[in-house]
Parts: C-alpha cells; structure tokens; sequence
C-alpha cells in the first residue's frame, strides 16, 4: 500500500509539473464550458424539448465522447512509456516493489489526475442551481457513470503506456482501443438483428453514459465498466510480469 | 553474500551471458571488468532481478532470486547503468519518492535523506531540478537512492563514469567507505579503478568469466613467464654469448644496442628468479652489468591478454 500511495503521488506531481497538464485541464475546461453554454442556450429556447442541462452534458453530445477519447490517453500516455524510454522503469523494478503496486499506483495516480481534471465541472451545477431546481440525484449518478467510463479508460490507456516504449505511439494506440470501444455503441444502434442488439446493449457506453446522467443506474453498466478496466490492469500487470522472476 | 550460479541469458540467439558463477563474500569489495558489451551490466540486471536469465540462479544471503525476488531487491541498492533518474522532479522529492518506495520508516526518512545527500556531496543541488543538474550531480544523487535504505549490499553499474577526476576521486573514496559495512559488487572498464578499490576482480568477456581473483593474483597469473631487461657494457657478441650462458634463461631479445653495451629482455620459467645467476655469469666475464629491472605486467596489459587470449589474438608483450 505504501509503494502505490508513493508511484501514484509522484505521478501525479509529475504530470502536474508538466505544461501537458495545463494544457489538457484549460482546453477541456474551455471546451466543456462552451458546450455547457450551448445546452443551456438550446435548452432554454422557446418549444426546445424539456430536459435536464446536466444530463445532456454527461454524454448527451457528441462533444463528451470526443473529449473523452482524447483526454484519457493523454493522461495516461506517459506512465508506462516514458519510464521504459528513460530508463527508469530499470530503477522503479529493482525497487522492492511488487509489479501489482506498480500497475495500482500508477492506475490510482491517474484516476486522481482525471477526477482532478473533472471536478471542476461541480461548478456548472453550482451555478444552474442559483438560477434554477437542481436535481441532484441524476447529478450524481452522472458523475458516477463518468468515473466509471474513466476507470475503464484509463485501464485501456495504462495497458496501451505498457505496451510500447514511445508516448506518441502510446497515446495513438490507446485512442485506437478506445474508438473501438465506442463504435461498438454505434453499431449497437444499427443492428436490427435481436440477438447480436442484445449482446451489443451490454457494451453500449454511450447508452451507459446517459442511462447514468438520467439517474439509472444499471448493475450491467457498471460490471461492463469494470471489468473492462480490470481486463486492461491484468493486461498491464502481464505486460510487466512477461520480463521478470517471480 | 551473493552466489551466482551459472547464469545464462540469450537475447534471440546470441548468448549474453554463457554459465557465469561466482561469489561475493559478506564485507568484500569486488570489482566486475570487462570491455563494453562484455555481458556486465546484462549480470547486473538479472542479480537485481530486472532480467529474468534463461538458466541459474543467483542468492542473495542464501535467498533465491528466483523464488523471492522481492526480499532479495530489499536487500540491495543498486546504481544502473547510465543511471536513469526523473527528470523533472526536484533532488529531494526524487529521494522522498525513492525512500518511500524502498520503506524507509516515514518519521526517519527526512534524516535519512539528509544523510545520504551528505554523504554524497550534493546537499547543494537538493532543491534543484534533476534535468538541470550536471552529470556528477546526477550520478552522486542515483549513488544517494542506492544508499537510502541502508542496504547490506550494493551493486554499482559504472559508478564513475562521466564524472571529473576530482570528482573520480571522490565517489572512490565515498565507495571505499562504504565498503567498511556493505558488499559492494562494482562493474568497470576502467582497471586503475578497480586497482585503486578493489581487493578481487572478476573479468567477464563475451558473456564468459574468464578471471576470478586477488589483484595480485592477476599479476601473477597473467605474466606467465617472468621477463627482465638487463644491459651489459660489452660488446654485441660477447654479451650474447654471456647471456646465453645463464642457466635459466629460456630466450632472449636484443633490444639495443649503444656506447658499447648491449639491452637485452631475457624471459624464464615463470617463478624462476635468474638474476643473481646472470650477475655471477658477467662477473665470471667481468662484463659489467649496467642495469637490471624486473618488467611488471601492467593490469591494462594482463586485461588486455585475458580478454584476447580467447580470440587468439596476440598477447602483447
């Protein structure tokens, strides 16, 4: 517990001592400041279909998923891959840490960087509840199915950082593994066949994202969620096992 | 301390390391040398348990690293090669960071990185960002993280490479130091160095241990026959024929000739002193013996001679 709490906290030193950082925080901020500000302008049109604006933000656009899909590779594209190509992967294995702390630590550091990254959306809540009711509940949940997605993201992301020796290639991989992830949604809308509907329904994220922003939550969601992450850290854990003794 | 037992690795086809052993007793001090890509640091990295060999095993005080590597890990502080480090953190956050990876208890651990930055001389540079820092900085502050947790044994990967002589001499003496209450297994292609800390060297040379030994066991083993140079104030023939007349002598070179006198290198049996019979074959010619010196082999030459007596090169005189 002690080597995770150390490799997540200095992952997160590291990418904050980065200029990366501030430039995935500001332009999400920016970006999602903007579309907030569009939902709210359709939303409050006369005969605009009634809706709560935050349920449309989690998932309810195109927007979330291109964010999304960017966004987590980059926070992970570092953790695995820059440690190989600098050599220090050498320093952090001969430390009397087990390859189960390593893949945790640097999974939680990204977590806390991608909760760091979200949190300052509350606001956008803050703010609509001056001016209007607020729902907290679907609010909540929303927040739920996005740290969900972000688990299973972020796990996909931190495999891929393993996987290869160059950030770039990391980053670019990663956002191959996750675009698969989401097409899979794509095609869950175009089937009509009913029985490949009904297994695609179970990996359908973006359903999962906005079923999650209305206040459903679906026990199926969740369980495709994480052990899609799991998956991808026992992918990881292999990939640095596959090198060492016992 | 460290007992490696025929150890093999095989990167595609070529093979590293080919059935390496040796061991490293508590409190020694042992020098691994060898001409680069001479399978060192590939040794290293499996004792460390970086690398995984494709046959033996090493022990770390009768622990194996095969089966525990963990604990064995625990017990060593290591320097690698070329010493990786975290660029952009700062001197003291990078050893916070090492100190807590490595369990050091968290109500000792700024003393202990107060210590250790003394110890190694960069207190000057704790606050400094590691990428800003220059290359004898760097290195003393990778030799700061192997010595964090106060480990029984240290594995230095080139310890002293890119650093200025002041600083050579330095991190020496720091190593020597610790030497007094650490193994200390230490790898080089320098000789002087492991000559100036070392009591025992290993030589590794295409993957193959070819010398396992005291420094003066090196002298000895390598210089085979045993070689003097003498002058005799005669001329060419005379001296020749005298020279030829020491009985011992097993050959001999003309290495001059001037003013009369004549350098000649003569070679005997190995652990076969001659000289007293050369002096009594001149004064039995009453030539005169102007000069006498016993050649010592040079490290860098018995190196050089063990490290090429595989190949078939020619051993140079």
């Amino acid at each position: 517990m002690r080597a995770i709490c150390a490799i997540a906290k200095k992952e997160i030193l590291s990418f904050f001592f980065a200029p990366m950082a501030y430039i995935v925080v500001a332009s999400f901020l920016v970006m999602n400041g903007f579309i907030f500000s569009v939902i709210l302008a359709a939303l409050s049109q006369p005969g605009a279909f009634s809706a709560s604006p935050m349920a449309v933000f989690f998932g309810g656009t195109m927007f979330f998923w291109i964010y999304m899909i960017l966004m987590a590779p980059v926070v992970t594209m570092r953790l695995g891959a820059e440690e190989r190509k600098s050599g220090t992967l050498e320093t952090l294995m001969t430390a009397p840490v087990s390859d189960f702390e390593v893949v945790m630590g640097k999974y939680l550091g990204a977590l806390a960087m991608y909760v760091a990254i979200w949190l300052p959306t509350l606001l956008y809540g803050l703010v609509l509840s001056r001016f209007s009711k607020v729902d907290w509940g679907p609010v909540f949940t929303g927040y739920l199915g996005i740290l969900l997605v972000g688990m299973f993201f972020l796990a996909a992301g931190l495999f891929t950082s393993f996987a290869s020796k160059n950030q770039v290639v990391a980053a670019i991989l990663g956002f191959g593994v996750l675009v698969l992830l989401i097409s899979l949604s794509v095609l869950s809308i175009l089937t009509t066949d009913p029985f490949w509907k009904g297994i695609l329904e179970y990996v359908d994220l973006w359903g999962t994202v906005q079923d999650f922003g209305r206040g459903v939550v679906d026990s199926r969601h969740v369980a495709y969620c994480l052990s899609g992450a799991f998956l991808f850290l026992a992918l990881s854990y292999e990939a640095l096992q596959a090198r060492r003794w016992k | 301390m460290i007992d490696v037992r025929s150890l093999v690795k095989r990167w595609g086809d070529r093979e590293a390391v080919s059935g390496v052993s040796f061991k490293v007793g508590r409190g020694e001090i042992v020098g691994f040398l060898g001409p680069n890509g001479a399978g060192k640091s590939t040794t290293l990295r499996i004792i460390t348990g970086y690398l995984r060999p494709n046959a033996g095993d090493v022990f770390l005080d009768g622990k194996p690293v095969s089966q525990d590597s963990k604990a064995v890990r625990a017990m060593i502080g290591y320097l690698p090669e070329n010493n990786p480090l975290y660029e952009d953190l700062r001197v003291r956050e990078y050893l916070e960071f090492r100190a807590a990876l490595k369990g050091v208890p968290r109500a000792s651990r700024r003393k202990r990185i107060q210590e250790v930055l003394e110890a190694c001389e960069v207190t000057d540079v704790a606050d400094r960002i590691i990428a800003t820092c220059s290359k004898g900085y760097r290195q003393r502050v990778g030799l700061a993280d192997a010595l964090l947790a106060n480990p029984p044994v240290l594995i230095l990967d080139e310890p002293t490479v890119g650093l200025d002589p002041g600083q050579v001499v330095h991190t020496r003496h720091l190593i020597k130091q610790l030497a007094e209450d650490h193994t200390v297994l230490l790898s080089s292609h320098i000789l002087p160095e492991v000559e100036a800390i070392c009591s025992r060297a290993l030589i590794i040379h295409e993957g193959r241990l070819l010398f396992d030994g005291t420094l003066a066991d090196l002298h000895k083993d390598l210089s085979g026959a045993e070689r003097l140079v003498c002058g005799l104030k005669a001329a060419r023939e005379a001296a020749e024929a005298c020279v030829a007349s020491v009985p011992g002598v097993e050959g001999f070179t003309l290495l001059e000739e001037s003013g009369g006198a004549a350098r000649f290198r003569l070679t005997s049996a190995p652990g076969k002193d001659i000289r007293e019979a050369l002096f009594r074959a001149c004064a039995g010619r009453d030539i005169p013996l102007v000069e006498l010196t016993q050649e010592r082999v040079s490290l860098e030459d018995a190196f050089l001679s063990i490290t090429t007596r595989d190949s078939g090169a020619e051993v140079p005189a």
